[in-house]
């Protein structure tokens, strides 16, 4: 990999500029009441800097005329006072402005992060996210405040050649020959300076996700003593952005340069054409004066306008990142009429012709194929199988969380049906509730956590919901109760009760079917059973789609889908499977082998038990 | 470390602050000078109408301007590349510091710790650039001061009192400033730690259809952070406004005055010019000194804030409970089983191991780090005299063995059984003497597990001392020596399959 090429071909979408500048506008003018202010009082904060230069040159006419100075100096002090004024209030006014802006662009890009296509989300690399959501944001942030400064110099620039004219137009057009000289650097200098940016932000991004990823693993890195090497994967991370800024940086000392040159030949122009105007008696020294004292306070907007192109291709740069992500297509908000028949309760399931291949086209390697299961209301089925089967993938296609490539996955109700991927994701989730492989514990208290899933629910009721999963007791035992913080940093919860509180958040969701795949994998062995009963607990009455590891747990299913190659192979009861001797009765061998001289399970009893009730 | 974080930093690069302020010093004499040079142009040249004296001028301008803007760019190279350099060097403290120890983090979320790693040891390392800023900036009050005492001492002293006071008072005005300053960032910070979990569990979060809560919260912690950098934003704009006020007052009071000894004859036009360009020019050096002051307030802010995760003497709380429980008698050479028949007494066998120095433990949570299975693999250097074949840890464990195999985000792109297979070929290819596995097996189908439960025997015998903790009857039937610990503090020790007889084991690896 080359230092300025990190891979970027599952990164996220990266907006055009024009587009990123419409959607600047749109959220600005969101605000118009601010948008106003902010714009008025930099309007007025630019009249007084101009207006300075102009009434000192007049004071060098006025003195050497020998007149009093009186008048000029009230006048003097009094635009000195308004132009002091209206800066702060220019300052405050786009500083909110830029504040709100930028509130409202990271919440929707935070919101469209979490409401992202997850196949989308998961090649570009939650990394990637992150380092959108906070360090484009803050690059933003800073960069609006600079967007007040630059709104200040184009007005105050603008302004001064309104200043010349009113002095002489041949000193307003000595003036002009500035603009050839910052067009000829900023035409070298842009086309350098975009890609330049543009790798640097891409570096930084990598970058992040080293660092987040160090973070995450701190201590798997501890375990191993490997602190050395990761610290060198950061380092070398690290590094490449260190290159990358020093690419741009050379690139624009040279362009800072060719400013002064500008400014050079602009007050030489000034002063040669004063001079012979002067000489033909068409203008006073005090215009001249007042003209190269423009020039001398035109130096800051000037520079500010130029130096900011570097500012603003960064910020540019981080808003099309930003922009990116919010122009992610949303799915479409279900069909009123089509949510009319979706059935909310007594719902089963009913799967045809389910195909699917994580990548296009024609020599796609299906990882799951023609699939037909049904599971009607109320009743669960068990999926087991090898790894590498399709297990997951089917639990994730039964439980909505991506669109099958092929088939159907029906909810059935006693009044309607309707296809899974005809419903929003909201509406999705008010009827199937899916826990899959990795469990995590969210940061705040052990209530923010659990209310997650239902924000209006009671104490008594999220009690409720961990008594159901057996989580009473230890909840019970901490000394702040729901008040415990916990996740990373905070009060360090086993896999077993991580997984304990997703089922509890299922629970108090209460959704009328669910999907459960590896919901036991991260327990470890001691706690495996419990989190077995909890899951238990939470599939009683409902529908049920279990992907079971321990085949205990599929035993207690009604009935069982063994699923081999993409294909479900055998379906049916634990006892119809066993007494077919076929796939399932091989897995149950194997598994029971070395267990079976106290085997709880007692096969006869719990499927049957279970279909009479 | 010492208390005052942007000292060090200045000390590390004392030769590039050096050059930085030597060359920005000399930029601002230059800058200084133009009004000299515009007063005596419009004096000597545009005044008389002389000729020779028009060229002289011009001529004397563009050098001028050359030395300035090389002088300019000269500083802001070597400033820049030592703030690069230094922002680099915190960014890899910060980073190895968490690594070596990762109890550093404390209380801190992931989020928060990720944003003190990127964005406050880039403010931290911008002090450079800010104190050479600093500096100039009252060099070029100083190089004006003289010019305007050599004009007059009456208003060369005036400027000089004044403006001292003046910076002074603004200075008097960033303690809240910084407060404000350090709301903003605090509550960006926590913001981000919002947004950076909630990704983090994004997964789960769609599982449970929590992302309108979710989204809800964001947007409450959004808006704090909005909150507060509205605030910072009314206490900068007092800031600005004095300043630009007190700017503005000593352009007026020093035309006013110039003006007046013009009429009493005691300055020329030329210097009248040159004085009232010179308190205009002042507005910049002040406006600089103010900038930097200001942003010194926030790199002092993240200074700090990098300063509490590098500052190694501060009291931490241990990861784990290690206590209660001291790690098991071992053979060399054994493969150990360890049932216990609670969680808490697994955690505190595992945690009891992994204070042992030199001891492996592969922590049951899987963490798979880099960007490919090859990265994931690599956990530093081997203990001399041992090393085990990539392939073969790959092998035993039944884990996937394309070395290019590309993992995103900790492997989360991969199946949780996949994910567990690879991080114990990590375990398996780090070869310690004495290696713990927790629940190595857990999101493994039946028959894939007894292929790993074998593969893991074959491969750890005689290289070393293995520690299964683990309820897993496949695992367990292949160790050489049981342990059952019960939560009662009852021990027994024996085969797997004698132990069977005892009914807390039989209950406890059941399945």
């Amino acid at each position: 990999m080359s230092p300025t090429s990190p891979p970027a071909s599952t990164a996220l979408p990266v907006a055009a500029g024009r587009r990123s500048a419409t959607v600047l506008w749109r959220t600005a003018a969101a605000h118009p009441t601010d948008l106003a202010r902010a714009l008025a009082t930099t309007l007025l904060s630019s009249a007084g800097t101009v207006a300075l230069p102009l009434l000192l040159g007049r004071a060098v006419d006025v003195v050497r005329a020998g007149d009093s100075l009186t008048p000029l100096v009230v006048q003097l002090s009094v635009v000195a006072l308004l132009t002091a004024l209206t800066t702060a209030l220019a300052r405050r006014d786009a500083e909110r402005l830029g504040a709100t802006v930028a509130a409202d662009l990271r919440e929707r890009v935070v919101e469209r992060s979490l409401r992202m296509d997850p196949r989308v989300l998961e090649r570009a690399g939650s990394g990637d996210v992150a380092s959108r959501v906070t360090e484009d944001v803050e690059l933003f942030t800073g960069s609006v405040q600079l967007g007040s400064n630059v709104l200040t110099a184009l007005v105050t620039v603008l302004l001064s050649a309104v200043g010349f004219l009113t002095l002489d137009w041949r000193l307003a057009l000595a003036f002009c020959v500035v603009f050839p000289v910052y067009a000829g650097s900023l035409r070298w200098y842009l086309p350098k300076a975009g890609p330049l940016y543009a790798t640097e932000r891409t570096v930084a991004s990598a970058r992040s996700q080293v660092v987040l990823q160090s973070l995450h693993g701190a201590s798997t890195v501890h375990a191993y003593g490997m602190a050395d090497l990761q610290g060198d994967r950061v380092a070398v991370a690290s590094e490449r952005t260190v290159g990358a800024s020093r690419a741009a940086l050379r690139t624009f000392a040279r362009f800072s340069m060719s400013m002064n040159g500008a400014e050079a030949v602009g007050l030489s122009a000034l002063l040669f054409t004063g001079f012979w105007l002067v000489r033909g008696d068409v203008v006073t020294v005090g215009a001249v004066t007042a003209a190269a004292l423009l020039f001398h306070r035109l130096f800051g907007p000037l520079g500010t306008l130029l130096l900011s192109f570097d500012e603003v291709s960064r910020a540019a740069a981080a808003l099309n990142r930003l922009v990116g992500v919010v122009d992610l297509p949303a799915g479409p908000a279900t069909d009123p009429e089509v949510l009319a028949r979706a059935p909310r309760r007594d719902v089963g399931l009913v799967v045809r012709g389910l195909r699917h291949s994580y990548s296009d086209g024609p020599d796609a390697v299906p990882v799951l194929r023609d699939v037909d299961l049904d599971v009607p209301a109320g009743t669960s089925l068990a999926v087991v199988g090898e790894s590498g089967a399709g297990k997951t993938t089917l639990a994730a296609l039964v439980g909505g969380v991506f669109p099958p490539s092929a088939g159907t996955v029906t909810l059935q109700g006693p009044d309607g049906a309707v296809d899974l991927t005809t419903l929003d994701a909201a509406d999705v989730r008010d009827r199937v509730g899916v826990i899959a492989q990795e469990s995590h514990v969210f940061t705040g208290t052990l209530r923010e956590d659990l209310t997650l899933a239902r924000p209006d629910a009671t104490d008594e009721q999220v009690h409720a919901a961990l008594a159901v999963v057996g989580a009473d007791d230890w909840v019970a035992a901490l000394p702040d109760g729901l008040d415990t913080r916990v996740g990373p940093g905070e009060l360090p919860l086993s896999p077993a009760r991580a997984q304990q509180l997703a089922l509890a958040r299922l629970v108090l969701r209460d959704p009328p079917v669910v999907v459960l795949d590896e919901a036991t994998a991260e327990a470890g062995s001691a706690g495996a059973r419990d989190l077995e009963q909890a899951a238990l607990a939470v599939v009683r009455g409902r529908t049920a789609l279990v992907v079971a590891h321990r085949l205990s747990q599929a035993a207690v299913c009604d009935r069982i889908a063994v699923v081999a190659q993409g294909r479900v192979e055998e379906l049916g009861t634990h006892d119809e499977l066993l007494a077919r001797r076929g796939r399932y009765a091989r897995l149950w061998d194997v598994w029971s082998q070395s267990a079976q001289p106290t085997l709880p399970a007692q096969p006869t009893q719990a499927p049957g038990a279970a279909a009479e009730s | 470390m010492s208390s005052r974080p942007v000292l060090d930093v200045l000390r590390r690069h004392r030769r590039a602050a050096a050059v930085g302020c030597g060359s920005s010093m000399l930029h601002q004499t230059c800058e200084a000078l133009v009004p000299v040079a515009i007063g005596l142009a419009v004096d000597r040249a545009v005044a008389t109408g002389d000729v020779r004296a028009i060229v002289v001028s011009v001529v004397a301008v563009l050098v001028l301007f050359a030395v300035l803007s090389s002088a300019g760019t000269f500083a802001f190279w070597v400033v820049d590349r030592a703030q690069f350099d230094e922002a680099h060097h915190l960014r890899t403290a910060v980073a190895r510091a968490v690594l070596r120890d990762p109890a550093v983090l404390r209380d801190r979320q992931v989020g928060d710790a990720l944003s003190v790693t990127t964005s406050d040891t880039r403010h931290t390392a911008e002090a450079l650039g800010l104190v050479s800023f600093l500096a100039s900036g009252c060099f070029g009050l100083l190089v004006a001061a003289v010019v305007l005492l050599r004009i007059d001492v009456a208003l060369g002293l005036g400027l000089l009192v004044a403006v001292p006071v003046l910076v002074l008072g603004l200075q008097a005005l960033t303690p809240r400033l910084e407060a404000r300053v350090h709301d903003r960032q605090r509550t960006a910070g926590l913001a981000a730690a919002v947004a950076a979990d909630l990704l983090a569990g994004l997964r789960p979060l769609r599982g449970f259809g929590g992302v309108p809560e979710a989204v809800r919260r964001y947007h409450l912690a959004s808006s704090v952070s909005r909150r507060a950098a509205v605030g910072a934003a009314g206490a900068t704009s007092v800031v600005v406004g004095v300043s630009t006020l007190a700017t503005g007052a000593v352009l007026v009071a020093t035309a006013a005055v110039a003006g007046g000894f013009v009429a009493r004859g005691r300055l020329d036009v030329g210097e009248f010019v040159t004085v009232v360009g010179m308190a205009s020019f002042l507005a910049d050096p002040v406006r600089n000194i103010s900038f930097c002051v200001q942003q010194l307030a926030v790199s002092r802010a993240s200074a700090r804030r990098v300063a509490d995760l590098l500052r190694p003497d501060s009291p931490r709380r241990p990861l784990g409970d290690t206590t209660g429980a001291a790690p098991l008698e071992t053979v060399a050479g054994e493969v150990l089983g360890v049932v216990t028949t609670d969680t808490a007494t697994a955690d505190a066998v595992t945690a009891a191991f992994a204070a042992v120095p030199g001891v492996l433990v592969e922590p049951a949570h899987t963490v798979l780090l880099g960007e490919t299975l090859a990265d994931a693999l690599a956990s530093g250097p081997v203990p001399a005299g041992r090393g085990v074949p990539l392939a073969d840890a790959l092998t035993a464990a039944a884990a996937p063995t394309d070395l290019d195999l590309p993992l995103a985000d900790g492997g989360t792109n991969v199946s949780g059984g996949q994910r567990q297979r690879i991080g114990l070929a990590r375990a398996l290819a780090a070869d310690r003497e004495l290696l713990v596995l927790r629940d190595p097996t857990t999101a493994l189908d039946a028959v894939t597990e007894d292929r790993v439960a074998a593969g893991v025997r074959a491969l750890r015998a005689g290289s070393g001392t293995t520690v299964l903790v683990t309820s897993s009857p496949l695992l367990l039937s292949r160790c050489d020596r049981v342990v059952l610990l019960a939560a009662d503090g009852r021990h027994a020790t024996g085969s797997h399959h004698d132990l069977l007889d005892d009914p807390d084991y039989a209950a406890a690896v059941a399945r």
